[in-house]
């Protein structure tokens, strides 16, 4: 590990750990600069290229079939002439978004914790956590609704139900998936159960952890949405401008809904991935192919 | 880094007296007995070595010992004390198979885990332990102590968790094939270096192994194991004078005492058979 003077060793090691990078992480410069890898256009052109076709395809389409989908020019004014709006509903659909999910995840991740210690509750909740997650929950989004009214309660339990599974899987998952000889250090020095929790189950559950957000952060804002659409009378949000913009035939309203959602679906995901980037540092699953 | 000699064995000579040990299993309805009737007594300050053929139970004994399973006949004391209240105590330390460090942690705060759980014995203060830092300069660590486990070799990794073994000062350690994963060269250089520390140290070692030349090179005794059920065939004494470098292994006595393990081993592989 030690490096010789002179001898550039530095330049061929990875700059985290000091050993030899199988891999280039970064691009070099004709001067021997670093750069960042996302500056190498064999990353980011593919995705470019991709995109500006998919534009140019939908644009076609759309001028000869303008009751089909709107063209973009359409879309993007509908959005800077009513931006005020999108903003507000845009709001309403994440805030129902991320208060289902951090309660879904919440509660998943509680549960979890009771059911990696105790098996007869794991044995005892596991197959209601199945049926729930089985059953389509669109089917009972009716009964919320009229269980609780229009306000936003059904749609953070739809949010969090739709969550509740994926989460709860991920977190048992992470949490037995310590390695069993640190347990048996951990455990000849008589380390308590809250001990052995905080130190080695819950930080090994992070990778799982922070893969089960990156499923679910996304998932709750189809769940806030799909909730907006059943709850029928609600006058906030993006689900509901989507369902009212739908019975006048208002294409551009749909797709300038849609677009917001889909920018707000990448924000929420790109958070995730860089709040896993800082919390798993030491996990390949952090490193930027990822 | 010397045990304070307030530890309980002022009240019993022997640091680990295993007596008529048994541990079996249930496979499906018939019992297969893993050890049956197992008995060692292992003085203050002995280096043990457990060799014998795969399966013969040397992992069971020393999980036995560290309190990780429960036996089903017979006794297991390390100091006088039941191996529950030897835990508490902190009194037992474990070096397992492959390093097992927090990959989150850096090698300084996995050599701290030991010091950051179960507080309460390290409160009294009967005992002292070492500054980790201090531990890391002396396995030849100083210079990664803010590395990340990932980014040390293997080698330095299975120093680093001796090291974390050594940082309470616990009377005795068990250590099970812990370089059993590496590669001859390391495995060498691991070997004489846990030699100068342990001789330094003189903790009482139960230490499991494959590697006959590594029992004889470490130990004052080698137990001989053989399986079906895991018992104690031979105990050998080693009598090659310490310290201990790497000429011992060329020695007529080290020869011998190789010639020897190996026959009872064959033996012991035989009866196996």
């Amino acid at each position: 590990m030690s490096e010789l003077p002179g001898s550039g060793l530095d330049e061929r090691t990875n700059a985290h750990s000091g050993l030899p990078a199988l891999e280039p992480a970064a691009a070099t410069t004709p001067r021997g600069r670093t750069m960042p890898a996302w500056t190498r256009p064999s990353l980011w052109l593919p995705p470019v290229v991709a995109f500006a076709l998919l534009a140019v395809g939908w644009q076609l389409y759309a001028m000869h079939n303008p009751f089909v989908i709107p063209t973009i020019p359409k879309i993007f004014h509908e959005l800077t002439s009513h931006s005020g709006l999108y903003f507000r509903n845009a709001m309403t659909t994440l805030k129902e978004a991320l208060v289902g999910a951090a309660l879904g995840m919440g509660i998943a991740f509680l549960l979890a914790v009771v059911m990696s210690y105790v098996r007869i509750v794991e044995r005892a909740v596991l197959p209601l956590a199945v049926i729930l997650n089985v059953t389509p929950i669109i089917a009972i989004a009716p009964a919320l609704v009229v269980a609780f009214g229009f306000g936003p309660t059904p749609k953070y339990i739809i949010t969090a139900v739709l969550v509740f599974f994926p989460f709860l899987i991920n977190s048992l998952t992470g949490l037995r998936s310590a390695d069993p000889l640190a347990l048996d250090v951990l455990k000849t020095l008589n380390a308590s159960r809250t001990e052995i929790l905080w130190r080695l189950r819950l930080p090994s559950s992070l990778p799982f952890l922070c893969a089960g957000a990156r499923i679910c952060v996304p998932l709750s804002l189809i769940g806030a949405v799909v909730a907006e659409f059943v709850a029928a009378g609600q006058t906030n949000g993006l689900g509901t401008v989507i369902v009212a913009a739908a019975s006048l035939s208002d294409l551009p309203t749909i797709y300038a809904s849609v677009v917001i959602l889909a920018i707000m679906g990448i924000a929420l995901f790109v958070i995730v991935v860089l709040v896993q980037r800082r919390l798993l540092a030491w996990h390949s699953s952090a490193t930027p192919t990822n | 880094m010397e045990p304070k000699t307030s530890t309980p064995s002022d009240q019993a000579d022997s640091a680990l007296v295993i007596d008529g040990v048994y541990k079996g299993y249930y496979s499906g309805a018939a019992h297969v007995s893993v050890i049956e009737d197992v008995s060692l007594v292992a003085p203050r300050g002995q280096f043990v070595t457990v060799i014998g053929p795969s399966g013969c139970g040397k992992t069971t004994l020393l999980r036995i010992v560290a309190g990780l399973l429960d036996v089903e006949r017979g006794t297991v004391s390390i100091f006088g004390e039941s191996v529950r209240r030897a835990s508490a105590a902190k009194h037992i330390g474990l070096v397992p198979q492959s390093p097992a460090l927090l990959p989150w942690r850096t090698v300084l705060d996995n050599v701290r885990l030991p010091l950051q759980v179960n507080k309460k014995p390290d409160s009294d203060g009967s005992r002292s332990h070492a500054d980790p830092t201090a531990v890391l300069k002396s396995f030849g660590l100083g210079r990664v102590v803010n590395r990340r486990p990932a980014q040390l070799s293997g080698g330095m990794q299975h120093r680093v968790a001796i090291a974390r073994a050594f940082v309470f000062d616990p009377p005795i350690l068990l250590m099970d094939e812990p370089f059993a994963a590496v590669d001859e060269l390391t495995r060498e250089m691991l070997r004489h270096e846990l030699l100068s520390i342990w001789q330094a140290n003189k903790k009482t070692v139960l230490f499991v192994t494959h590697s006959i030349s590594e029992a004889i090179l470490l130990s004052d005794v080698v137990v001989i194991m053989s399986s079906n059920p895991g018992t104690i065939q031979k105990v050998i004494p080693v009598g090659l004078p310490r310290p201990r470098d790497d000429l011992v292994e060329n020695t007529k006595e080290f020869h011998e005492l190789e010639r020897q393990i190996r026959l009872e081993l064959r033996d012991s592989w035989r009866g196996a058979k």
